[in-house]
């Protein structure tokens, strides 16, 4: 007590992180249940209640580079114990909104990311470039004849390699990201061993992450505490189907890619890519089990999340705009398929001209995303994991 | 002319003030009391902060001077039935239900002795049991036993057969009494541990809360005041207080009990006395001892075996050999852990008693069940019945509430 600390409170920062989701922190009187009450919070210096008082005290570098945040599945648990209402979830969900907005430049995408107002802007440049794409192929008029998406966007010369660039442009969004994440991480410091301890190759690091908490859920199965509840149940099942819904589509995406492009070289592989595909090919029916499995995930998470208890837990426009898009790129590839085969060319055309603006939106987008947690919550937990920041139990 | 009486309900600490302050100033007073003895929660407790005093010590001055005083009419096993009239003419009616013995007080104790121990004693918290025919404490008020009826059976019939301080044939009544003025002084009740689920919802063994920890260590408490555990009796080394079990909480109650922190601090002296190497530990969020409480807790915690470490317990579970586990952030050091102790006692708070229960009187209460009105109608709250106090505090009130309502039935 020696020596007075000065506080330099950024409240700029304060109020930002109470527009994206932290209306409530100032209500936390630091009883510490919250830590108590998160089942992946490790023993030293657990979270969110740290976090809590950062945020209160507008202690902006902590928290910017505090790895915690994305350690965090948001389970809720911690708000629903709460005795203030501070909802301690929400603090960490709207600061992952913040790293989202701001972790990566062109930082103004971040800022048309952050609110419902900007939607339009970030609708129009995929509708214009699919738009534009449309006029130079069929001037805009729908094709005669059998229902070919191709016919108006070719994949070899719009769609792949817009896609291509695309994907590339948020790869590279994604580098940039986590190199300043995991520099950031770096004053997280790590546990002290005392005696001998064996440190974990990064590659152990990583197969486990990727095998238990990517591929089975573990850790986000474990969030909820001991009392599952049933929105808990529905949220993990919710959340895998849809993520392996996006593992089989994109499976079967690399494989029509590969058929058709490989196929121009070694030809037996050319029907594979060759689109629109029968239904009898197998990776169409995967395709088809992954439209549904993902329909079935939305269905269980935007129920959930319809039904929160609001004085709890609070969905921001993050979670609202990721649900969103996701929910059209689904809707409108099932409604494709399905005006393609009843043989609704106009209707089938423009749900699919809708279908790449939803899908251009998901990938470009991505790293300013709440789906950005994809990439930089796995890097967080290979990087927590490596530094033995473990659940306490 | 109004009426010049005063009904006063509830007969503890607060309600026989009022009754007194009322009645030795020549008012007329009738006490309304639910059950069988006057004292209510104080008459639970083992001794009061900060003196240290056991209860006999206040209580028996008030039980004497209700005795001398004509003017007090307590009816104990008495509930309040309706309320009718307006300010300085109510007429309200009681009903009381039979204590099934002989008027005066006959020490039934080889009686009762003769009866088997089958019911949970209420005034034991669950510690013990207590057979048919009881009295709840030695100085009990009044001094005379009741008898259980509903749960007598046919051995005890054939044992309580003829005698004459037993009368079996007594029924209930209902009488009515004209008031001026009424104090409600109903009281509170200690928070339903079942409902802190985090905190092993009153299930785990030897997690007990602090109203039971007062049994355990009173004198005429079922363990003769040695603080044991209740289930093996072991005597416990390690022993932690959770505070805010429920307090100031908004999934419970949303407010500060008041008297918790102290309760605790107060309740490690009687561990720290009896065990002279057990070390206990206060977990809190803050610990609040006001003004002259303060000193109070400097001289508790001078004990270096009496810890206090700031982070509310939020999950209890239980250990093995019937040991706690409690989790908890200590919020200075920054660190969670799995701490394990012999004996925890949650610092349940106090909820007012018309919380989800309703009087037949017109009187506001604030949505925790505290009252917040009601004086214009000439009816005043008293005692925790209005909000969480301290012992002296809940008599200050009573004396408050008696004077307002004697300026009521005055003029």
């Amino acid at each position: 007590m020696s020596k007075a600390v000065r506080i330099e409170p950024d409240l700029q920062f304060i109020k930002d992180l109470q527009a994206v989701g932290g209306d409530s922190l100032k209500k936390c009187y630091q009883c510490a249940t919250c830590s108590v009450a998160c089942p992946l919070s490790p023993a030293d210096a657990p979270y969110p209640r740290k976090e809590m008082v950062w945020a209160q005290w507008g202690l902006k570098d902590k928290l910017v580079n505090d790895i915690d945040i994305w350690l965090c599945h948001n389970c809720g648990t911690c708000s629903d114990l709460c005795p203030r209402g501070a909802k301690p979830g929400d603090l960490l969900a709207a600061l992952r909104n913040m790293a989202y907005r701001s972790l990566v430049s062109p930082t103004i995408l971040g800022t048309w990311m952050s609110s419902s107002k900007y939607l339009p802007i970030l609708v129009a440049i995929p509708a214009a470039l699919w738009l534009f794409v449309w006029y130079l192929t069929t001037g805009l008029t729908i094709p005669e004849g059998d229902i070919v998406f191709g016919k108006i966007f070719p994949g070899d010369y719009t769609i792949d390699p817009i896609m291509s660039l695309t994907f590339f442009f948020m790869v590279a969004s994604f580098v940039l990201g986590v190199s300043r994440l995991i520099k950031s991480f770096g004053a997280a410091g790590g546990t002290y061993y005392v005696g001998e301890h064996k440190k974990p190759s990064v590659l152990n690091c990583i197969k486990d992450v990727l095998f238990n908490e990517v591929g089975q859920h573990a850790n986000f199965k474990e969030c909820g505490g001991e009392v599952q509840k049933p929105e808990d149940e529905e949220r993990f099942k919710g959340h895998l189907a849809l993520f392996y819904s996006f593992v089989i589509l994109a499976v079967v995406t690399g494989l029509i890619a590969f058929g058709h492009w490989g196929g121009k070289v070694i030809h037996f592989l050319e029907p594979m890519g060759h689109t629109p595909l029968p239904l009898y090919a197998p990776h169409k029916f995967a395709a088809l089990v992954g439209m549904c499995l993902g329909i079935y995930g939305l269905v269980k998470l935007t129920s959930r999340r319809m039904n929160l208890d609001q004085s709890k837990t609070k969905s921001s426009y993050y979670d609202w705009y990721l649900l969103g898009v996701v929910w059209a790129v689904f809707a409108t590839g099932a409604g494709a398929l399905l005006f393609r085969l009843a043989g609704v060319a106009t209707l089938a055309y423009v749900t699919y001209y809708v279908h790449l603006v939803a899908v251009w939106m998901l990938f470009a987008y991505l790293p300013w995303s709440k789906l950005g947690h994809l990439v930089y919550r796995t890097v967080a937990l290979i990087y927590a994991r490596y530094i033995g920041r473990v659940p306490l139990s | 002319m109004p009426n010049t009486s005063v009904l006063v309900v509830g007969g503890g600490f607060s309600g026989i003030t009022a009754a007194l302050e009322a009645a030795e100033l020549g008012h007329e007073v009738y006490l309304v009391e639910k059950t069988p003895f006057l004292g209510g929660r104080v008459a639970q407790l083992n001794k009061y902060f900060p003196k240290l005093c056991p209860p006999s010590c206040g209580l028996e001055i008030q039980f004497q001077r209700i005795k001398k005083n004509k003017n007090v009419k307590v009816f104990t096993l008495a509930e309040l039935v309706s309320v009718s009239g307006q300010k300085g003419d109510y007429t309200a009616k009681i009903r009381i239900r039979p204590r099934h013995t002989a008027p005066g007080s006959a020490d039934l104790s080889e009686l009762a002795g003769e009866l088997p121990a089958r019911a949970d004693n209420a005034f034991e918290l669950g510690l013990a049991k207590r057979g048919p025919l009881h009295l709840d404490m030695p100085f009990a008020f009044p001094a005379r036993y009741v008898l259980e009826k509903d749960e007598l059976r046919a051995a005890d019939l054939e044992t309580l057969e003829d005698n004459e301080f037993i009368d079996l044939e007594e029924t209930e009544k209902e009488i009515e009494v004209c008031v001026g003025s009424i104090v409600v002084a109903t009281g509170w009740k200690p928070y339903d541990v079942t409902r802190l689920t985090n905190l092993g919802a009153g299930a785990l063994d030897n997690c007990i809360t602090n109203m039971q920890l007062e049994r355990l260590a009173s004198p005429c408490g079922p363990t003769g005041g040695q603080i044991l555990r209740p289930s093996d009796g072991a005597a416990p080394k390690r022993v932690a207080f959770v505070q805010c079990a429920g307090s100031r909480d908004e999934n419970h109650l949303n407010f500060c009990s008041y008297i918790c922190c102290m309760a605790s601090l107060k309740q490690a002296t009687y561990v720290r006395e009896q065990y002279p190497d057990a070390q206990v530990t206060i977990f809190y969020i803050d610990l609040r001892t006001p003004d002259r409480y303060q000193k109070f807790r400097a001289r508790v915690l001078a004990d270096e075996n009496i810890r206090t470490v700031k982070g509310k317990v939020a999950a209890a579970a239980q250990g093995e050999g019937g040991q706690v586990v409690l989790t908890v952030e200590d919020a200075v050091a920054g660190t969670k852990s799995h701490e394990t102790f012999d004996l925890v006692v949650l610092a349940t708070g106090m909820q007012p008693t018309l919380s989800g229960e309703r009087l037949p009187i017109d009187v506001p209460v604030d949505e925790d069940g505290f009252i917040v009105g009601g004086e214009d109608k000439g009816i005043f709250a008293a005692g925790c019945a209005k909000k969480p106090l301290d012992v002296m505090k809940s008599a200050q009130s009573g004396t408050g509430a008696a004077m307002k309502a004697i300026e009521t039935v005055r003029r």
